[in-house]
């Protein structure tokens, strides 16, 4: 091999191969940073949603005129809506997949010091599980004389039966069975018994960050409050969602007195939950790649430079035995070597970045694994951008050298 | 001697189109990048109301208790609990003008069915909020001082709500409803651009008020106080405050109003302190105030001042200048090496020029000459790029605001303007003739003559 020559060349051309180490470390640094921060971002993006989310659609409706009897118009909705074409079924809920506006605690004791388990807690009727398409692991759904049905005020006792998820099983029994244990909603109110489990769906952004994605309580429960009206999800048949959405909200405007805040197919609040950190990863992507495509070509075109002014070199090593292969690997292997100690260089500014984000945001975004793909990467890039003109090199005749000089 | 070397530089630039290409390129991406975040960066910064910003004053009253946590930071320190801010609009002080405001929310709907209701984002405050802020009027105009007092059902809209509830007509005159409660429309506001919506103190961007009406009115309604509450000694659950309770709100040691005065001039600002301390020492006698007085002189705060502490807090746009000036900064290392091999490909043409007498700087005048042009076109290419990744950065924002925001008010944060350009292009040429510092060295000291003898 032909290293120290190498060494040697590359010592008298000290300019061009500081450059080279000056923006391979830099290239390494924005984009090893940029692919740490998307991959933190978006651990949970792929996450399957465990529910047919495409062809449910939720309303958001509020009562701004408080005269008005809640209790009749939630059984008119439910009526009228249940009319419309393509329509399967209907149920008031106090939170909706993807976007639930509280995560509390239930606990498996009642007394003070208790473990307490997060979670997302859904009031729904019995049409429920239909909606969102649940599939029973264990025990029974529950039945119509089970759902709670009126105003905050109206409703003294809390219900006596809940359903809760697979994944909240496993949390609250680990692999024991579920159905028949007590679950304490609240601290010190009456419990609940678990009368079903009931297959995953997708929770809130605040548990998707922590890895408990799936933890639900389903509650057989339609109850509103001054300013806090049930929202409703509607399931309609696959394909027809987007196009009834305007439908559904003119049945709902039909009750004076009444503002919606969102009628949208739930795809959306699911966009919704990720458009923050979604759009941010974007950014930094498409930065990346030009950035990529920028240092690739610069090397390219400083590779070639190389290859004109070394045309006699070439040609002499050439004539004197040298194959085609033995000065595209000249080109490769110098070009490696100069490489290397920039990404060394570059993993340096890359975990000093990473730690000082890090240290500044409180996410941990650090996976050397990353660093080290990232840095290999940019590795094989360079090595087909210098492949290219060094190949044009090794078409050099060895017949140079006995031309001019 | 210019046109010469003038000369010479473009036909060297032409000599090889594609090392030219590729330099331009490198310097128009970086520098696209790194305007687009700076033009990002300053408009965003821009101080709401420059020409009259430094006069107008936040007050911030402390009334906590004794034992209550120092407060570093002007910006931690609480805002007016509904007493004061009553009491000190009454008293006669030096100020141009006092006012005060605080967010409720309403859902504002017309007679017509066909027009579905709007949920508004409402701003609850005095008549002198609006010529202390200086704000625009298409129709009619503000509230009167005894509409303050009487609490009439008046409403001040925004261009967007007009357009939205009336078609955009003049509706002065003509009546909505807040909830279930009839206003009349007073005036309609033309478009009003805050960079920063100050006035709340949530410093938001791109999510003006949708309509304005008079505190008083909105304390009749019990309107819903969209605030945080400071609370002092007995109150414990102040999240009741937001929809219920309001009596003993405005009894309490709550503070959630924010208040300002216009003040001209370092001696009205000393009478006008001089005037809250007195006041602040009366109502010592009622046990209120328990905290020295001396300490309370950094709690008036000009909106410029204000500015500049809320710009070192956005975090997106410093991750985003950390990756842009690193990028740039590639893309500068990059065209040094282009650079290099551009200029030593031409030593022979060079040491031949020497060797004919040609002095060093003639050959650095015709190199700098041919950098400059480069940096040029950089600059022109980078404005185009700049304005295309503007545009981008806007349609992300929409899209990560779930189209939320109106296109409308995000577009301010998102202009090019001469400035900018200006900007550009002299960061283009600088930063290519700093590139170019090492490559024209190293050309201009090809010694006379050495690279002919192969030839």
């Amino acid at each position: 091999m032909e290293i120290r020559p190498i060494l040697l060349s590359l010592k008298h051309n000290k300019a061009i191969a500081i450059l080279i180490i000056i923006q391979v470390a830099l290239t390494l640094g924005v984009l090893s940073m940029s692919i740490l921060m998307t991959m933190g971002t978006l651990k949970e993006w792929n996450l399957p949603s465990g529910i047919p989310h495409e062809n449910i659609i939720s309303v958001e409706p509020e009562f701004y005129d408080n005269s008005i009897d809640v209790r009749q118009s939630v059984i008119d909705d439910i009526e009228r809506i249940k009319q419309l074409d393509g329509v399967i079924d209907i149920t008031p809920v106090s939170e909706k997949p993807f976007a639930p506006q509280q995560v509390v605690s239930v606990y498996l004791e009642s007394d003070e010091e208790a473990q307490a388990f997060q979670t997302n807690i859904f009031d729904s009727n019995v049409a429920g599980p239909r909606v969102l398409d649940l599939k029973l692991i264990s025990g029974r759904f529950f039945t119509e004389n089970e759902v709670l049905f009126g105003s905050a005020n109206e409703l003294k006792q809390p219900t006596s039966v809940v359903m809760i998820s697979e994944q909240m099983a496993e949390a609250l029994f680990n692999d024991g069975p579920a159905v028949g244990k007590t679950l304490w909603l609240e601290k010190g109110a009456k419990p609940a018994s678990i009368i079903g489990v009931y297959s995953n769906f997708m929770n809130s952004e605040q548990l998707n960050r922590q890895g408990q994605s799936y933890r639900t309580v389903l509650r057989p429960q339609v109850t509103w409050a001054n300013n806090v009206d049930p929202n409703y999800l509607i399931r309609v048949e696959p394909g027809l969602a987007p196009s009834m959405l305007d439908t559904i909200s003119n049945v709902f405007y039909k009750t004076p007195g009444r503002y919606l805040n969102r009628v949208e197919v739930l795809t959306r609040t699911q966009k919704r939950m990720y458009d923050g950190r979604g759009s941010r990863a974007l950014i930094f992507l498409v930065i990346s790649a030009v950035l990529v495509l920028i240092t690739a070509f610069g090397m390219s075109g400083l590779v070639s430079f190389l290859v004109t002014q070394r045309k006699k070199q070439i040609g002499t090593r050439r004539a004197l035995g040298a194959s085609k292969w033995h000065v595209v690997r000249y080109f490769l292997l110098e070009n490696a070597i100069v490489t290397f100690i920039g990404l060394v260089i570059g993993m340096l500014i890359s975990l000093f970045l990473v730690l000082d984000i890090t240290q500044n945001s409180g996410t941990d975004f650090l996976e050397v694994g990353y660093i080290f793909a990232t840095a290999f990467f940019l590795l094989v890039v360079n090595l087909v951008a210098v492949y290219l003109p060094a190949r044009r090199a090794a078409n050099i005749a060895p017949a140079i050298v006995t031309r001019s000089a | 001697m210019f046109s010469y070397n003038l000369q010479l530089a473009i036909k060297s630039l032409k000599d090889r189109p594609s090392l030219t290409l590729l330099m331009v390129a490198a310097i128009a991406i970086g520098l696209g990048l790194y305007m687009t975040v700076l033009t990002m960066a300053t408009l965003s910064e821009n101080v709401p109301l420059s020409y009259k910003s430094k006069n107008l004053y936040l007050i911030q009253l402390d009334n906590r208790e004794v034992d209550a946590q120092e407060v570093d930071l002007q910006a931690r320190m609480i805002d007016f609990t509904y007493k004061d801010t009553m009491n000190l609009m009454a008293l006669d002080t030096s100020a141009k003008a006092q006012t005060f405001a605080w967010s409720t929310l309403g859902i504002l709907n017309v007679e017509d069915q066909n027009i579905h209701p709007l949920r508004s984002r409402l701003a609850a405050t005095t008549n002198d909020f609006f010529t202390m802020f200086d704000t625009p009027f298409l129709y009619g105009g503000y509230w009167s001082k005894e509409e303050d007092q009487n609490g009439a059902s008046v409403i001040v809209l925004s261009k967007a709500t007009n357009e939205y509830l009336f078609g955009g007509i003049d509706s002065v005159g003509k009546q909505l409803r807040i909830d279930i409660r009839v206003v009349t429309v007073v005036g309609v506001l033309d478009y009003w651009y805050l960079s920063q919506k100050f006035y709340d103190r949530s410093y938001s961007a791109a999510r003006p008020d949708q309509a304005f009406l008079p505190s008083s009115f909105a304390f009749e309604s019990d309107l819903p106080r969209n605030a945080r509450f400071d609370c002092w000694s007995t109150e414990t659950n102040s999240r009741q405050f937001r929809n219920s309770n309001l009596e003993q709100l405005q009894n309490s040691e709550c503070a959630w109003i924010t208040y300002w005065a216009e003040i001209e001039g370092e001696s009205n600002l000393e009478d006008y302190k001089s005037t809250v301390n007195q006041y602040i020492e009366s109502q010592k006698a009622f046990g209120r105030f328990p905290r020295e007085v001396a300490k309370m002189n950094d709690y008036y705060t000009n909106i410029n001042d204000q500015i500049s502490y809320e710009n070192g807090r956005n975090g997106m746009i410093t991750y985003l200048a950390i990756v842009a000036y690193m990028f740039f900064a590639v893309c500068l290392v990059n065209a040094v090496s282009i650079l290099l091999a551009k200029f030593m490909r031409r030593s022979k043409e060079v040491s031949l020029r020497r060797a004919l007498g040609a002095k060093k700087w003639v050959i650095m005048y015709q190199h700098l000459l041919e950098v400059i042009i480069i940096g040029f076109m950089g600059g022109v290419v980078g404005v185009i790029v700049t304005y295309f990744g503007l545009q981008g950065m806007m349609r992300i924002s929409l899209y990560s605001s779930d189209y939320t925001i109106m296109a409308r008010d995000l577009l301010p944060y998102y202009q090019l303007n001469w400035a900018m350009i200006a900007t550009a292009f002299l960061v283009a040429i600088c930063s290519t003739i700093i590139v170019a510092l090492y490559p024209i060295w190293r050309i201009c000291n090809v010694s006379p003559a050495s690279q002919l003898k192969a030839q």
